[in-house]
């Protein structure tokens, strides 16, 4: 090497520094970037009836946390608080509210109360997915994406990773893959199980329903969280989500083995099944406004559809996911 | 002829601890290793933070991740024997190289100016595939031809563990970043590019692209003197060889799956098992390499696959313990570092000057098939027939690689050019 190349390394070596120190110190001062001051908009008149929390969505960034609000009466209006979440889930007092961690490169739940307060704190292994709370308040549960133990399907694949919690305390009850399964009354396992979106039984939170994913199958599953225990009801059934009357189930269906969904409602008692109105792909677990109609998230914007086939799907919300129905208001 | 050698060492232990002393390895292959320890500070930074900033700043499924992970593996090893072939052909294993740098260092300019669409992340994941797809026969060529013959497992030793450090500090710099500029991912692209720009230019400034032992006056090499390697009696047992020990071979990825299933600990702590074998794997590849110049690379290379057999042990054990999961994790370091950079160290020996690049190129090659090979098969097995079962196949199969691998070794370094 000669003297001149050495000069030149050493002259590049302190651009470098001066750059990348200059660029990292300046962003490190500016805003914070993992929650968005974004706000709902409301659109149909359906939700009269209805108090709705749902979390705002910034369109031009919809991972970023948004804040909580709540929609009485058609009109939306900003809870107190500085909560904000990528998913989040209220019933009786408690809620679980999904995001990015402050550190910008983590996730975590926190468990907060009526008022919006947090209460607790859980650091997650994964990407926030889906969250419920059982109408008591008792238990709630939380699906994360994790990357790093799926080799078997693919080498960066996703499982999935779900967790009951107890809402009083934020301590861990359960997570899903320590329950015994059953199919046809015998026992079934297999290494490549992944659970997803559990749905609490309204009035018994001990009991729930959720998804079960092994060997291309999708299966509803009923849970027993005392007993430990899991059945098997039937195929092709993702994220349940069961009516304020424990008597129907709407969830999403898979068309064939891709990325694509559409909405069905099945009767719990003889699992039968129909379509509903909406036709296009939704990735949601929806949400009932009431026993007759349910709502849920598509693209950035919330939508209800008549529970029975019918009607048509109806814009409510503009800029808002996570739809959560407020049975008896705070 | 290295039972002889390692005898000697037995008998002059003192001797053997004042040479190792003093660790003299050549300029070039120092500056190889600061290239690649700069290129990879670059790359592990942007790899770290990929799937969140995917996920977070351009709401992709996590699912679209793996699918532009998973699209252009294999489609590097065609383009390794390729610019292997041309960096001899050429006699220009720097400027082949310098271009497989360049285009991963264009690929991080293009990440902060245009990286915030899908489509976009896509072809950038795919340009860096490539660069590395092409620089990595001749760099390992260069280090080769920079080095004497009776010193290559030292160089590539040193190389590895350099090269590794690099992996190690690229994720740490790129959470240090984000720590201190949360969601802040144009910052951690800014610097990456830095690292890359500075990697090109250690590559360009300092690394002296006719070495010691590179080519002067030969004809350059034909096509088809390249593919003649295929058979060639020196080179094609080490191929052979090669491709069943990486087959028999369970990886690492695989092995840290099986860990966490005996495990049972917190998936957070997943990327540390990653790290503890990087770290044993760092400190390791040096003595390794200056063992195998010593008493021959051969009985290190199998000494290395057999550390095998201590985490297949560990894997087969129903509850695993803190004590046998840190040897597992050091016998995994042991086994990279006794492997890769020494098997390639023995190519080097072996290849005739004309075809380093070309012979490494085919080699690497083998080697990363044969890996997928094996990831494929082992997952289809613990499918079907459970892990333990699994493990035990792989065992076995194991035995009889290095069985064969023995002789095949032994013969090929017999015909092996003098020294």
């Amino acid at each position: 090497m000669s003297s001149r190349n050495g000069r030149i390394l050493l002259g590049l070596v302190a651009v470098c520094l001066l750059v990348g120190a200059g660029y990292v110190v300046a962003a490190a001062l500016g805003p914070d970037e993992t929650t968005t001051k974004a706000r709902p908009h409301s659109a149909g008149a359906a939700l009269a009836k209805t108090d709705l929390m749902v979390r705002a969505v910034d369109p031009s960034n919809p991972r970023l946390n948004g804040r909580v609000y709540e929609i009485n009466d058609g009109k939306v209006k900003r809870r107190s608080g500085d909560l904000a979440c990528e998913r989040v889930y209220y019933a009786a007092g408690r809620g679980i509210c999904m995001g990015v961690a402050p550190s910008g490169v983590d996730y975590r739940a926190q468990i907060f109360d009526s008022q919006l307060r947090p209460l607790h704190e859980i650091a997650l292994t994964g990407f926030p997915s889906r969250a419920r709370v059982s109408t008591d308040g008792r238990y709630g549960a939380m699906t994360v994406f994790v990357s790093g133990d799926s080799y078997l399907q693919s080498p960066s694949a996703f499982s999935t990773r779900t967790t009951i919690l107890n809402m009083k305390s934020g301590a861990q009850v359960a997570q899903l893959e320590q329950f015994a399964v059953t199919k046809d009354g015998k026992p079934f396992d297999a290494v490549d199980f992944n659970f997803w979106g559990i749905t609490f039984v309204p009035g018994d939170s001990n009991r729930f329903y959720a998804t079960l994913g092994t060997g291309g199958s999708h299966y509803l599953v009923e849970g027993d969280v005392a007993a430990r225990s899991m059945r098997v009801l039937r195929d092709g059934v993702e994220c349940p989500s069961l009516s304020p009357d424990g008597k129907q189930i709407a969830y999403k269906s898979r068309l064939g083995d891709g990325e694509e969904w559409r909405l069905r409602v099945l009767d719990v008692k003889t699992l039968d099944d129909h379509a509903l109105a909406e036709t296009r792909s939704i990735d949601d677990q929806v949400e009932w406004l009431d026993n007759e109609t349910i709502v849920y998230a598509y693209g950035n914007d919330l939508y209800a559809v008549p529970a029975d086939g019918g009607g048509e799907p109806q814009l409510l919300v503009r800029d808002a996911s996570s739809p959560v129905r407020l049975s008896s208001g705070f | 002829m290295y039972q002889v050698e390692a005898s000697k060492v037995l008998l002059k232990p003192r001797l053997w601890a004042a040479r190792s002393a003093r660790l003299r390895v050549p300029r070039n292959v120092v500056m190889l290793g600061l290239v690649s320890l700069l290129t990879d500070v670059s790359s592990e930074m942007v790899a770290t933070v990929l799937p969140l900033y995917l996920i977070f700043s351009l709401g992709a499924s996590p699912l679209v991740f793996g699918a532009i992970d998973g699209t252009y593996r294999g489609a590097a090893a065609l383009v390794q024997v390729a610019s292997g072939f041309a960096s001899d052909r050429w006699r220009r294993p720097k400027g082949v190289a310098g271009l497989g740098y360049g285009l991963s260092a264009v690929g991080k300019v293009a990440l902060v100016t245009v990286g915030n669409t899908l489509g976009g992340i896509g072809a950038i994941v795919a340009v860096d595939r490539i660069g590395k797809g092409i620089r990595t026969a001749p760099r390992d060529a260069l280090i080769s031809l920079s080095s004497a013959k009776d010193r290559l497992a030292t160089s590539f030793g040193v190389h590895r563990a350099m090269d590794s450090a690099g992996a190690m500090l690229g994720p740490l710099l790129a959470f240090g970043i984000l720590f201190l500029a949360p969601a802040r991912f144009d910052a951690v692209f800014v610097v990456s590019t830095l690292f890359a720009v500075l990697g090109l230019a250690v590559l360009i400034l300092n690394v002296q692209g006719k070495p010691d032992r590179a080519p002067r006056d030969e004809a350059a090499p034909k096509l088809r003197a390249a593919l003649r390697l295929v058979v060639e009696p020196r080179f094609a047992p080490l191929l052979i060889a090669a491709a069943g020990l990486s087959v028999a071979s369970i990886s690492d990825a695989m092995i840290y799956v099986g860990l966490q299933r005996s495990i049972n600990f917190d998936p957070a702590l997943f990327p540390l098992l990653y790290v503890m074998t990087a770290i044993a794997f760092m400190g390791l590849a040096i003595p390794v390499g200056q063992l195998a110049d010593r008493i021959g690379k051969v009985p290190v290379l199998l000494a290395g696959q057999a550390l095998l057999f201590v985490t297949y042990g560990v894997l087969m054990m129903s509850s695993v313990g803190y004590l046998a999961l840190a040897l597992c994790l050091l016998a995994l370091g042991g086994y990279f570092a006794a492997t890769e950079g020494v098997l390639t160290a023995l190519a080097g020996a072996l290849l005739p000057e004309t075809l380093q690049a070309s012979g490494i190129g085919l080699l690497i090659t083998v080697i990363s098939l044969g890996r997928l090979l094996s990831s494929v098969l082992f997952g289809a097995l613990w499918f079907t027939v459970g892990m333990q079962s699994a493990v035990v196949i792989f065992a076995v199969a194991l035995i009889v690689a290095i069985a064969l691998a023995a002789p095949l070794l032994h013969r090929a370094q017999r015909l092996a050019p003098n020294e």
